[in-house]
């Protein structure tokens, strides 16, 4: 049995879908003025401490970075909320629960596609918002040039890892969402962990693989005890 | 005959309320028992428990003599309709029924099934589009599709018409001639007495008393009615 194509039947994937390029093309958008902030900050005027953030493809990166992983962390919360939340805690587990499945299987799928498609949809997205930048600013000649294998593989590393710690929120907010049986408390709590979180990124873009490194290996673990805390309530839940 | 459900001495509380009591009951195969009480009496709680919903207190329940436990393979025997059935209402009839095959992990001609409940000409309509009655045929293919060895319906005529529950009824009879158990349940006398051939009165948490339809329509006549509401509150008119 293929628990990974039913549970797929169930979402309206185009939804989704639309909701990451629409996530995308914010962060384009974004991305685009922040080539030209600098400019504009620096005419004639010398470099501003705000700005100098802008300055370089490390802030930049940093940047985008951060920007991405607050939107996907609540986009996974969203998935999450519909697929485990409004499932387990609506009319419908009366039927997933009499399935000959084992209730950790179903929800380890659960779990692997909210985190399959954030961390996929993420990774893209960074990088394709990232190239699109570097481009641009290429053909504008408006930043100076960076190593180009050196950004290409930093990049690639901070958006994977970006990709992982935004599913990991996901699971996290739907473990507290569970607790009050909500899906707007899985994605408030989203959009509190994402508050609190995402300033880290750019604490120092100079080294933003470390801290992309630390901040998934915490997330990754926090999620992985929070699916435990899931599974056990599951196995032990009552409809 | 073989025993399809075996409820043996079961407890269950929420709280400090208890709500079924040392309850036992068999079901036999190709047999349809009804469970009668009134509303709070714990029928679908009692439902719930041999579908694994529910945790049991005490006492044990056995299906197709394998005992109700955290492994769900058993679950495969089984189809349910419990309350108002839930779908997922973007999909049509026939994804709908695919995908539960699949989870059930049998084959099944699905357009057969949907014209024996009626839904023939409705299999490729959203399910969001569908009336109440319409619902309920169903959840009542989804519950028969996979074949299963018992079918629990609570209080599955709810919600239709006059001829669909006749249509029902007949279905219901045809199944358990073709060997299927079914546990069906309700708090109205007259659908329990027209499906029904046993008929197990839940009250205080526990099988009251149990009796064939027929042995006690042929006893009491017109006066069957009284005498099982009599029964369902405890006190005998």
């Amino acid at each position: 049995m293929n628990l990974y194509k039913l549970e797929m039947m169930k979402i309206r994937l185009s939804t989704y879908l639309w909701a990451i390029f629409l996530i995308f093309a914010s962060l384009l958008a974004l991305g685009i003025l922040f080539l030209f902030i600098f400019q504009m900050e620096t005419d004639g005027n010398g470099t501003s401490e705000e700005a100098e953030l802008f300055g370089d493809w490390n802030g930049l990166l940093a940047l985008t970075t951060a920007l991405t992983f607050a939107c996907f962390s609540v986009f996974a919360a969203v998935i999450a909320a519909k697929v485990i939340i409004s499932e387990y805690c609506e009319k419908n587990a009366v039927i997933l629960l009499t399935y000959p499945v084992h209730r950790n299987a179903i929800l380890g799928t659960k779990c692997m596609i909210v985190c399959g498609i954030t961390t996929v949809s993420a990774f893209i997205s960074n990088i394709l918002v990232i190239s699109i930048m570097y481009i641009t600013a290429h053909i504008w000649g408006i930043m100076p040039q960076m190593s180009t294998g050196h950004f290409i593989l930093t990049a690639l590393l901070s958006s994977i890892l970006m990709g992982i710690s935004s599913s990991a929120v996901g699971i996290v907010s739907s473990a507290f969402g569970w607790k009050k049986h909500s899906v707007i408390a899985t994605i408030v709590c989203s959009v509190i962990i994402v508050c609190t979180i995402t300033n880290f990124i750019v604490i120092s873009p100079s080294n933003i693989i470390g801290v992309m490194l630390a901040m998934s290996a915490v997330f990754v673990a926090i999620a992985n005890f929070m699916y435990h805390v899931l599974i056990n309530k599951i196995k032990k839940m009552e409809v | 005959m073989q025993t399809i459900v075996d409820v043996n001495s079961v407890e269950k509380s929420y709280g400090l309320t208890q709500v079924i009591n040392h309850c036992s009951f068999k079901i036999y195969e190709g047999e349809i028992y009804g469970l009668l009480g009134i509303n709070g009496a714990g029928k679908t709680t009692l439902m719930k428990m041999i579908l694994g919903l529910q945790q049991i207190d005490s006492g044990r329940i056995y299906v197709l003599g394998e005992e109700v436990s955290s492994n769900p393979e058993y679950l495969s025997n089984i189809g349910s309709v419990i309350e108002n059935p839930v779908f997922y209402e973007h999909l049509n009839a026939n994804e709908l029924l695919s995908m539960h095959l699949c989870y059930m992990q049998k084959k099944a001609d699905i357009s057969k099934v949907l014209h024996l409940v009626g839904l023939g000409n409705a299999d490729r309509k959203p399910i969001s589009k569908y009336s109440l009655g319409m619902r309920q045929r169903l959840g009542l293919a989804r519950a028969i599709i996979h074949h299963p060895k018992l079918l629990i319906l609570d209080e599955p005529l709810n919600g239709l018409d006059p001829i669909a529950i006749t249509e029902m009824r007949r279905l219901m009879k045809k199944l358990a001639n073709e060997g299927m158990s079914i546990l069906l349940s309700s708090h109205i006398i007259g659908e329990i007495r027209h499906t029904a051939d046993r008929i197990g009165i839940l009250s205080d948490g526990c099988i009251k008393q149990e009796f064939f339809v027929e042995e006690k329509v042929s006893e009491f006549g017109e006066h069957f009615e009284d005498h099982v509401i009599g029964l369902m509150g405890g006190v005998k008119i």
